[in-house]
C-alpha cells in the first residue's frame, strides 16, 4: 500500500478585521491508496476546509501536503486544475449542478477540460449512467429532477474521469433512506472495483460508520 | 476553443439580460468616444485649413449680425463699385463661394454644385488637390463666344466627364451658355470647412470648381458678386484700408461688415471652439467614467449571478488562466459586435447621403465611410482594449477573492 496523501497542517487561519479563527491545528493525515475514510465533527471544526485543501482548492495554510507523491503546494494553478480534472472527483451536494445545462451535459462537464493528449482512464458514459440508473433523465434540466436524482448526477459527474481520489462533501445530506443507500453503495462500488480512495465529510453517523476509517475533527481550545 | 464556445453559448448567452446590458453600456461608451473623436478630428481638419488663411495682414470679412438685411435694394452697380474700389486701391482679395446647383447628367444621378474661387484663394487654400490632370489656370478670357473655361471636377463626375472632355452648360453665375473644359480631377473626398464652424464641412465629389478671374467676376450676376463679398478675404493689407473698405461697403450696400484679423480669429477659435472642445472633453470623460463604473458594476453583478457556474467549472478542471482567456474572448466578442454596430450606423449615415442624392455630403469609400471615420474608430478600439483589460482583471481578482470552495456552492 502506498500513501497517496501525506498532509501535515500546523494551522489554518481564517481572519477578518474583527476576529481570527485558527482550525486544523497540528493536524496530520496519511491516506493509503484504496482507503475509505469518513471525516466527522461538529460544524466549524474545519471539515469542508480539509476537503478544500485535499482537493487543491485551498493552499493558504501553514503546513505541507504531498498528493500522489508530489508537493501539492508547488503545483501551478493550471496543474492543480488539471489534477482536479483528471485525478480528483468531487461528490458535492445535489445543488452543485448548472441549471441551464441538461443532465447529460452536467455529467460530461469534466470531459470538456480533458486535453486530447492526456492519458486518461475516463469511464464509459453509457456504462456510468446505466449503473447509476439515470438514463431516463439525461435530457432533463436539473430543476426538473428530484433531489435523489440530482445527487446521483453529481456522483456520475465525479466519476466520469475515473479519478484516483474521490472527495465527498455531505453526499447524502438531503436524501431519504433509499437514495442515501444508493449513493453509499455507489461509493463502495467505486472503491471495490477501481480501488478508488474515498474521503467523505459527513454529519451522518450512520454513513460514517460504513467507512473503514473514521476521523473525528475537534476544535482544540 | 471548445471550452470558449461552451462558455459563450451555454453560460454567458443563457444570461441574455446581462449580455444585453453589457452590450448596451459598452455601446453607449463607444458611441460617445467615437463621436467625440470624430468631432475632434473634423475640428482639427478645419483648424488646419483655416491656418493657411489666417496669415498676418489678412482680414476676413464677416457680415455684422446686427444688420437689418435688405438685400433686395442692392443692385449690380453697387457690388461692381466695390470690386472697382478694390481694384483702384490695389487691394488683393481672395474669394470663394459655392452652392449654385445645376442639373448635369452623370453616372450617379447627382445634382452638381458649382464652386467659384479666384486665383488668390486657390493659392491660399490648398484644399483642392487634384488626382489627375493639371492645376487650375485663370488666364482665360470671356471675350469670344467659343471661350472654354478650364475647370476642376469632382471624382464622382470623372467617369462621365473624363479629363479633357467638354461640358456645355448654362452657367448660372454668368447666366449664359459656356463650355467648361475638364482640366483636372479632384482627389476623392476633397472637403472645404466652414470658416466659422470648423467641424462642418462639405465634400466636392460632385462639384465643378470654376476659376474666377476678373473678367468672369465682372461678367457674373449680382448673386455671385454679393455672395463673394460676404466672406471675402483681404490679403496683405492694413487696418486703414480695411476701414476705408468697410465705409464703402456700408455706403454702397447699406451693410455693416466686420473684418477680423488672424489674431481675432485665433482668439475666436480659442474662445469658442477650443473652449467648447474642452467642455465636451470634460463632459465626455465624466460620462465615460460613469459608464465605465456602471459597466464594471454590471460585469461584477454578472459574476455574482454566475459564480455557481464558474465554481463548478473550476471544480472539474477549469483554471484561472483559462477563465481569464475566456473573459478576454467574451469581451472581445462584445467589442467586436459594438464596433460592427458603430460601423453600420456610420455607414448608414454616410450611405444615406448617396440614397438621398445629397451631392455635398456623398463620399467615396466602403459604404461612403471616409478616413475620418476609420481614424475615429481607432480611439474606440483603444478605449475598448483598455476597459476590457480593466474589467477582466477586476473580474478575475473578484473571482479569486471568493476562493473556489465547497462553501460557495452551499
Amino acid at each position: 500500500m502506498t500513501n497517496i496523501i501525506e498532509l501535515a497542517i500546523q494551522e489554518k487561519v481564517y481572519k477578518n478585521k474583527r476576529a481570527r479563527l485558527s482550525i486544523l491545528n497540528n493536524f496530520n493525515l496519511e491516506v493509503n491508496t484504496g482507503e475509505m475514510i469518513a471525516v466527522v465533527g461538529k460544524s466549524g471544526v474545519g471539515k469542508s476546509t480539509l476537503l478544500n485543501i485535499l482537493g487543491l482548492l485551498d493552499r493558504n495554510y501553514n503546513g505541507s501536503y504531498k498528493l500522489f507523491g508530489a508537493d501539492a503546494n508547488k503545483l501551478s494553478l493550471s496543474q492543480s486544475a488539471k489534477w482536479r480534472n483528471q485525478k480528483i472527483g468531487f461528490v458535492l451536494q445535489e445543488s452543485a449542478l448548472i441549471n441551464s445545462l441538461s443532465i447529460e451535459d452536467n455529467i460530461k462537464l469534466p470531459l470538456l477540460y480533458k486535453s486530447p493528449g492526456d492519458s486518461q482512464r475516463s469511464t464509459d458514459f453509457e456504462n456510468i449512467v446505466s449503473t447509476i440508473g439515470i438514463e431516463h433523465i439525461l435530457k432533463k434540466k436539473p430543476l426538473e429532477c428530484s433531489g435523489g436524482e440530482k445527487s446521483r448526477v453529481v456522483f456520475a459527474r465525479a466519476i466520469i474521469m475515473n479519478p484516483q481520489l474521490i472527495l465527498c462533501d455531505e453526499p447524502t445530506a438531503s436524501l431519504d433512506g433509499e437514495n442515501k443507500e444508493r449513493i453509499i453503495s455507489l461509493l463502495f462500488k467505486m472503491n471495490q472495483e477501481f480501488n478508488t480512495t474515498i474521503i467523505t465529510v459527513t454529519h451522518d453517523q450512520e454513513v460514517a460508520d460504513r467507512h473503514k476509517r473514521i476521523i473525528l475533527l475537534e476544535r482544540r481550545m | 476553443m471548445k471550452i470558449f464556445k461552451f462558455f459563450i453559448t451555454r453560460i454567458f448567452f443563457r444570461k441574455i439580460l446581462i449580455v444585453i446590458s453589457v452590450l448596451l453600456l459598452f455601446f453607449l461608451s463607444d458611441y460617445i468616444v467615437f463621436t467625440t473623436a470624430r468631432s475632434t478630428v473634423s475640428t482639427f481638419q478645419g483648424y488646419n485649413e483655416m491656418k493657411s488663411i489666417n496669415q498676418k495682414g489678412n482680414y476676413i470679412a464677416n457680415l455684422d449680425p446686427n444688420n437689418s438685411m435688405d438685400l433686395g435694394n442692392i443692385q449690380k452697380e453697387d457690388t461692381q463699385y466695390i470690386y472697382d474700389h478694390l481694384k483702384a486701391h490695389n487691394l488683393k482679395y481672395a474669394i470663394f463661394t459655392d452652392g449654385l446647383i445645376i442639373d448635369l447628367p452623370n453616372n450617379y444621378d447627382m445634382s452638381v454644385s458649382f464652386a467659384y474661387l479666384n486665383e488668390d484663394y486657390y493659392k491660399l487654400n490648398k484644399q483642392f488637390e487634384i488626382s489627375q490632370g493639371n492645376e487650375l489656370v485663370f488666364d482665360y478670357s470671356l471675350d469670344s463666344d467659343d471661350t472654354e473655361i478650364p475647370v476642376l471636377i469632382g471624382k464622382g463626375l470623372s467617369e462621365t466627364y473624363p479629363l479633357g472632355s467638354e461640358i456645355i452648360v448654362n452657367e448660372p453665375a454668368l447666366q449664359k451658355q459656356v463650355t467648361l473644359k475638364v482640366r483636372g480631377i479632384l482627389k476623392s473626398n476633397i472637403y472645404h470647412s466652414n470658416m466659422y464652424s470648423l467641424n462642418s464641412k462639405q465634400y466636392y465629389n460632385f462639384s465643378i470648381v470654376i476659376p474666377v478671374n476678373e473678367d468672369f467676376l465682372y461678367s457674373s450676376d449680382l448673386g455671385l458678386q454679393l455672395q463673394s463679398l460676404f466672406d471675402i478675404i483681404l490679403l496683405q493689407t492694413s487696418e486703414q484700408e480695411i476701414e476705408s473698405l468697410g465705409e464703402v461697403l456700408q455706403n454702397k450696400l447699406d451693410l455693416k461688415f466686420n473684418f477680423y484679423t488672424q489674431e481675432d480669429n485665433f482668439e475666436y477659435y480659442k474662445e469658442y471652439y477650443f473652449h467648447s472642445l474642452k467642455i465636451i472633453g470634460v463632459i465626455t470623460a465624466i460620462l465615460i467614467f460613469i459608464l465605465t463604473c456602471l459597466t464594471v458594476w454590471n460585469s461584477l453583478a454578472g459574476i455574482r449571478i454566475m459564480i455557481k457556474e464558474f465554481t463548478i467549472n473550476l471544480f472539474v478542471g477549469l483554471s484561472y488562466s483559462k477563465l481569464r482567456k475566456i473573459f478576454y474572448g467574451y469581451y472581445g466578442i462584445v467589442f467586436f459586435i459594438n464596433l460592427i454596430i458603430l460601423f453600420i450606423i456610420t455607414a448608414f449615415s454616410r450611405y444615406g447621403n448617396w440614397t438621398r442624392k445629397d451631392a455635398s455630403f456623398s463620399t467615396f469609400g466602403l459604404f461612403g465611410i471616409i478616413g475620418m471615420d476609420w481614424l475615429s474608430l481607432c480611439p474606440v478600439l483603444l478605449f475598448d482594449i483598455m476597459i476590457g483589460v480593466i474589467i477582466v482583471e477586476i473580474m478575475i481578482w473578484r473571482i479569486k477573492k471568493v476562493p473556489i470552495s465547497l462553501g460557495v456552492l452551499q
